[in-house]
């Protein structure tokens, strides 16, 4: 793809290009863009501090709907945690070179988005100061643990998905802040000094670097695959009904790397414009990105098709009252929202004037963000407001401290992000200069 | 290491006079301890080391990772199970209740097969030491360099590689 990608700048402009935006000023959009999500991050910090105050009574969970916003908050976070290692590591091993100026913001993402998603559960305790109670530590504490509950292995999915996208992120990082180090002075040079772990460039550094990276790529591939799926098994290995279905793993890892995706292009998007980097994450480079929004939300639309008909063609009465419900229920508003902002806008993107119009496509990428949600949201709450007796149905609405902490985990997510693009390369440098022509003096005839 | 000694750094900045300047030092007992420079990780390059280096040991730290891993998520529930056995849904546990064993070890296959691997590129490529020498900043940026320990810059070593197209020729202690 990159190969019909025409550069203007060439590799002698990338590190000047690209440092530019960490040694000097954004775009004032870049202040602005702070403040916003520091004041969501406000809103969502007063919200918790009333549950702390308080009680989780504040928020609107209450029988039979024990699981609310925040399993959806959570479930939606990890979701989009999601396609940043879909695009390191997957598209890595694809030799996929569009990923190459995405990568560092996809992997930054994904570890924002997973940090925040694991605030959830504690937050859902209430009492968050008792968090260490539920840390799987075998047989301690007198809590012995289950290994049989699908709670356990996300625990043990969620940890090691964080750490081994931590490692894959930050090892990237290091011969960027490498050259980073080498242009700045004082204290900065000492940090950035100390963080690019003496790495000089030298061909043996390279020569195990490519090879260790190339087995991380490799070692996160079925982690990609595996943590949405046993997210899923959360719900799937309940019997509730429209929780207890086996089409849900490949359906949430759809969904997951849909909401990813439009994810990093609504994050590339603006930082682009902020840091100046229109040189370097081109149009092309965008556009692949969409491509694969498209692909999976067809993925998606595909799954939530054969999920209603198999609710109706099993003839389980249950499950079938449940979808109709969705549908035409107190909840329906959610079901459409979520139906046209993840499987109908994006059948937009099928026209590449539109793919290669960038507000358009924020747009479309910002709905989609929005429909997943609402997907989790429909999931968590539907099934369980309504179960097999209807003497235990209930109903349940987000309260206004759901939605300071909904709120404040964007803030959460935003701040970290924002903060990381002021300090650290934005494009991974030296994976950027291999998709672009090489530094001959003798040019290739073709 | 070998670059803490004194000697002569040759900077290029095309890929194809680095790769000529390779081929032709290629043998030469004075270029014997030589280290290449690069700003990234062109294959030319790393095909260049592994000539020079052998494959990676990366793979071996991989390896013994992951499977400590796996033997690691195998017995943790056994042993769990065994000093306190809790019946969940009428199935006795340890040995008899196996499937859900299967993601603790591939959980900990990778988790400890990536942390080995990090391991491995850290010890292999001497990294860790914030007082590695640079030679020169321009590496980090878009030149390529080599480094030849124990050179002058007026002696043979300095006009071979000058030849074969470096820009500049530096004197290191």
């Amino acid at each position: 793809m990159s190969d019909t990608v025409q550069w203007d700048k060439t590799i002698s402009d990338v590190n000047e290009g690209i440092l530019k935006g960490v040694e000097g000023r954004p775009h004032p959009t870049y202040y602005i863009a702070l403040v916003f999500a520091l004041t969501l991050l406000a809103i969502g910090i007063t919200g918790w501090g009333l549950i702390v105050s308080f009680g989780i009574g504040l928020s609107g969970k209450s029988s039979p709907v024990y699981w609310g916003t925040f399993i959806t908050d959570f479930v939606f976070w990890v979701g989009i945690g999601h396609a940043g290692t879909l695009i390191s590591a997957i598209l890595f091993l694809f030799r996929a070179k569009w990923r190459n100026s995405i990568n560092r913001s996809a992997e930054a993402m994904t570890v924002f988005a997973v940090i925040t998603a694991g605030l959830f559960p504690l937050i859902h305790m209430g009492r968050v100061w008792n968090g260490f109670w539920t840390l799987p530590l075998p047989n301690t504490n007198n809590m012995w643990v289950n290994f049989r509950s699908p709670l356990l292995w996300d625990v043990f999915a969620i940890s090691t998905y964080l750490t081994v996208s931590l490692l894959f992120w930050y090892m990237g990082l290091v011969p960027d802040i490498a050259s980073l180090r080498d242009r700045v002075k004082g204290f900065k040079r000492f940090v950035y000094g100390i963080l690019s772990l003496g790495w000089t460039g030298n061909i043996r550094q390279w020569h195990h670097y490519e090879t260790g990276y190339g087995f991380l790529a490799a070692l996160s591939t079925p982690l990609v695959l595996s943590v949405h799926s046993i997210v899923s098994w959360d719900f799937a290995m309940a019997l509730q009904p429209g929780w207890h279905t086996t089409i849900f793993p490949p359906y949430f890892v759809a969904g997951a790397i849909l909401s990813g995706c439009a994810m990093v292009y609504n994050l590339v998007v603006p930082v682009r414009k902020m840091f100046r980097l229109e040189g370097f994450i081109k149009e092309e480079h965008l556009e692949a990105c969409l491509k694969l929004t498209l692909l999976t939300s067809t993925i998606v639309a595909y799954a939530y098709a054969i999920e209603f008909f198999i609710a109706w063609y099993s003839g389980s009465y249950y499950e079938w009252a449940i979808f109709k419900g969705r549908a035409t229920g107190p909840y329906s508003f959610y079901f459409w929202t979520m139906t046209f902002c993840n499987c109908v806008f994006p059948l937009l993107l099928w026209s590449r004037k539109i793919r290669y119009n960038i507000p358009v496509a924020m747009v479309i990428c910002f709905l989609i963000n929005i429909g997943m949600w609402f997907e989790r949201y429909n999931i968590v709450i539907s099934s369980l407001a309504e179960d097999f007796l209807p003497g235990s149905w209930g109903h349940y609405e987000p309260s206004i401290i759901d939605m300071c902490m909904t709120f404040g985990s964007f803030g959460w997510f935003f701040s970290w992000f924002l903060v990381f693009t002021k300090f650290f390369p934005f494009v991974s440098m030296s994976e950027l200069k291999l998709i672009m022509p090489k530094p001959l003096r003798r040019k290739p005839t073709h | 290491m070998t670059t803490k000694t004194a000697g002569i750094l040759a900077l290029f900045d095309y890929l194809d006079d680095v790769e000529a300047a390779l081929e032709t030092i290629k043998g030469r007992p004075e270029f014997k301890d030589h280290i290449l420079y690069s700003h990234t990780s062109y294959h030319e390059l790393v095909h260049h080391a592994e000539e020079r280096y052998g494959p990676s040991q990366v793979r071996w730290f991989t390896l013994t990772g992951a499977l400590t891993g796996a033997t690691t998520g195998f017995w943790l529930p056994i042993l769990c199970d065994l000093d306190f056995p809790l019946i969940v849904g009428g199935k006795s546990p340890a040995f008899n209740s196996l499937p859900p064993n299967l993601i603790f070890i591939f959980e900990l296959f990778v988790l400890f097969g990536a942390l080995a691997t990090i391991l491995g590129m850290l010890w292999l490529g001497r990294l860790g030491n914030p007082h590695a020498r640079i030679l020169d900043n321009r590496l980090m940026d878009d030149k390529f360099g080599i480094f030849v320990p124990g050179a002058q810059v007026d002696g043979e070593e300095a006009s071979l590689l000058k030849s074969q197209g470096a820009f500049e020729i530096k004197k290191t202690s």
